[in-house]
């Protein structure tokens, strides 16, 4: 953890009693000439007022990280614009000390039919660089985003993930002294994703203060230093970043709980296991996990397997309503709570659209490496943003996987010992 | 307070701009032309066009009697052309440009000043060969030449005044350009381009002086084709009108930025 701020420091960004107001038209407000003269100018006012930003006092030291944490509609990305200086505040200021640079809509200003050179040059001057400064940091620009060969083609020809890279290199060397970065990126292969994360880790040794605007808690613990929590506009807290994180994280889950209808019938699995609101189960079941199986690739039932075998898990569910883009999650976790593996639908950048109804869907491992112990298939859908949780069951699977002597640990991957060169094989073949 | 983050240090605000200027102004003119056959020559081809219909019709069919015909109809067609194109393209300047106007630091104000300098390098790149029939037709290249950048800058700031304006009312109302497009062709008609402002009637000439560009054509005419200074009055008034204009435009402009991007 990071001492608190202190008033001894530079700081970069003085935020007082800031305020921004939207205005929210009428529906019919009209959007051509012609309308507003056939239907009278009066439709033109804002029907009313909501503000988006409200009392927003803080001060951030030069040289910090902070996130910037909320629900959806919390007012992180108006925030972000203010500092960016992008619109102007109606209430309170908004004061900045330094460059500012962005990481926001990577490529956005790229145009297809230039080519990658005519591309950086001028994306590299709206970004506040002048010419003779792109021109310096030209060659480090290419080659950081690994463009070399493909620079002078036309930018139609780049794949996302190549414009994303060059969007990222240019503004990587906009040496900025505020850096903002709306969400953490997502950019290109993972070797890439870790370069960009290197490079945000430079831009803090040099003493670059960051804001980062994310809805994952976790990557704001990683990050940052400090972490700021907006309400509907307003400041929650802010402080070091685990400690407003966590507490975060315990008010959505809270949430979660809130949304939970509590009266409930009990409901069992098929395999017979209770389901306890709050307990086993937990959200606001808006959509419900109607039954999980775990089956073996012939289909077949399972509660127990070997450490290699394929597991297919089938997930029925029922949206009585349409559910707009929700993701699925699976988790097997050890009894003790240890998981062993976790992943979405949305960490495979599978974007489901709206669902409605009873359907299903399937989850396949094709090997499950795991060390013979007991373990849990945790199984839950989630609202679009991982707001919260539609339905959550958890410990309510469970799977075996039959120990196997004289082994510890977590994994156990495909493996064989081989003695010597001139020996002969072993007898018994482990794994494999 | 203002804040004007992302702008290079003190002095260095003028050279960035500058080169922002630049860069956009090349984009847009390589976007024109990078996937056509004639590439710049486009620019050329659409006036060129309009000084053979025209020199044709009102000197075969219905002759005007205009001496130096074709040297007269092109410097209008040229500096109509100007007008109408940057004014109607102006219009578009900031919802054609959303993902600029989201980027912390960018001056919105320069993307009006970005369209009129794209069409004004059309104008100067049709120039020369305006100049060319003025010397062959039989107009005088006289010192009065010394006046053209004043007359080019003045209509180079009145077409950003009105741009400021017409940028502005697009964001919220979508069919400002359908509207301005009719505007700018009755406008055509009522800016002496292929006749002489000499024909209009005595009562109303004082209503039909009122359009600065015909001003600005008469300009051209004078100095390009007898060769003789501009009426400095004129262009003294002129001056004060397009001063206060682009005053208006941009405080009008500048007062709606601050909402552009939650309209866009």
């Amino acid at each position: 953890m990071v001492p608190p701020p202190s008033s001894a420091m530079a700081e970069s960004i003085v935020v007082q009693e800031l305020g921004k107001r939207f205005r929210r038209y009428r529906a019919d407000r009209p959007a051509t000439f012609k309308e507003a003269l056939l239907h009278g100018l009066h439709r033109l006012k804002p029907a009313e007022d909501f503000w988006a930003l409200r009392d927003l006092t803080f001060r951030i030291p030069a040289g910090r990280t902070v996130g910037v944490v909320g629900p959806n509609g919390a007012g992180k990305s108006t925030l972000l614009r203010l500092i960016g200086g992008i619109g102007r505040p109606d209430e309170g200021k908004v004061k900045v000390q330094g460059r500012v640079g962005a990481l926001l809509d990577l490529g956005a200003g790229f145009h297809p039919d230039l080519t990658g050179r005519e591309n950086v040059y001028v994306n590299g001057v709206i970004a506040g660089l002048t010419r003779h400064e792109v021109a310096r940091r030209f060659d480090g620009i290419v080659a950081f985003a690994e463009l070399e060969p493909f620079i002078d083609n036309p930018l139609r020809t780049y794949s996302t993930g190549m414009q994303m890279r060059l969007g990222f290199a240019v503004a990587a060397h906009t040496d900025p002294e505020i850096l903002l970065i709306d969400e953490i990126l997502a950019v290109g292969d993972l070797a890439f994703q870790h370069k960009c994360l290197d490079r945000i880790a430079q831009f803090q040794a040099q003493g670059c203060t960051i804001i980062i605007v994310s809805h994952s808690p976790t990557s704001i613990q990683q990050l940052c230093d400090e972490a700021l929590w907006l309400r509907q506009g307003r400041l929650v807290a802010y402080g070091p970043a685990d400690v407003v994180a966590g507490q975060y994280v315990a008010e959505m889950s809270a949430e979660t709980r809130r949304r939970t209808p509590t009266v409930q019938p009990v409901l069992r699995t098929p395999a017979g296991t209770e389901l306890r609101i709050n307990e086993n189960r937990f959200g606001s079941l808006e959509m419900e996990i109607v039954a999980v199986c775990l089956l073996d690739p012939a289909g077949q039932p399972v509660t127990e397997l070997d450490s290699g075998d394929p597991l297919h898990v089938e997930i029925e569910y029922l949206a009585p309503e349409p559910i707009s883009a929700p993701i699925f999650g699976v988790t097997i976790s050890r009894e003790d709570g240890q998981v062993c593996y976790d992943t979405s639908t949305e960490a495979m950048d599978l974007h489901l659209s709206t669902v409605q109804g009873r359907d299903r869907i399937s989850f396949h491992v094709e090997r499950l490496d795991l060390i013979g112990a007991q373990y849990y298939v945790d199984v839950g859908i989630y609202q679009h943003e991982w707001a919260y949780a539609y339905d959550y069951h958890w410990h309510v699977y469970p799977l075996v996987v039959r120990p196997t002597r004289g082994e510890k640990g977590i994994l156990r991957p495909p493996h064989h010992w081989q003695i010597g060169d001139n020996q002969p094989p072993p007898r018994k073949g482990a794994g494999l | 307070m203002r804040t004007k983050p992302n702008i290079p240090l003190r002095g260095q605000r003028w050279l960035y701009l500058r080169d922002l200027l630049r860069e956009l102004v090349v984009r847009d003119m390589k976007l024109r032309y990078k996937r056509s056959i004639l590439g710049i020559a486009w620019s050329l081809l659409n006036p060129l066009t309009q000084l053979l219909v025209f020199s044709f019709l009102f000197r075969s069919v219905m002759p005007l009697h205009i001496p130096n015909y074709p040297s007269f109809v092109f410097t209008g067609v040229l500096a109509w052309s100007w007008f109408q194109s940057a004014l109607f393209t102006a219009a578009g300047a900031i919802t054609d440009n959303r993902e600029l106007i989201k980027r912390p630091g960018f001056p919105p104000a320069i993307l009006p000043v970005v369209t009129v300098t794209t069409h004004l390098v059309h104008f100067l790149l049709a120039l020369p060969i305006l100049l060319t029939f003025v010397a062959l037709g039989g107009g005088r290249l006289t010192g009065a030449i010394a006046m053209l950048p004043l007359v080019i800058l003045l209509q180079f700031l009145l077409i950003l005044g009105l741009g400021y304006f017409v940028a502005t009312f697009h964001v919220t109302f979508r069919d400002t350009q359908h509207l301005l497009g009719v505007c700018l062709m009755l406008l055509f008609y009522l800016t002496p381009v292929f006749y002489d402002a000499s024909i209009i009637p005595a009562r109303y000439q004082a209503l039909y002086r009122l359009n600065p560009m015909l001003h600005l054509i008469t300009a051209y005419r004078t100095i390009l084709i007898q060769g003789s200074w501009p009426d400095f009055r004129t262009l003294l008034a002129l001056s004060a009108f397009v001063g206060a204009l682009l005053w208006l435009g941009h405080a009008v402009f500048t007062r709606a930025s601050h909402h552009f991007v939650e309209e866009l």
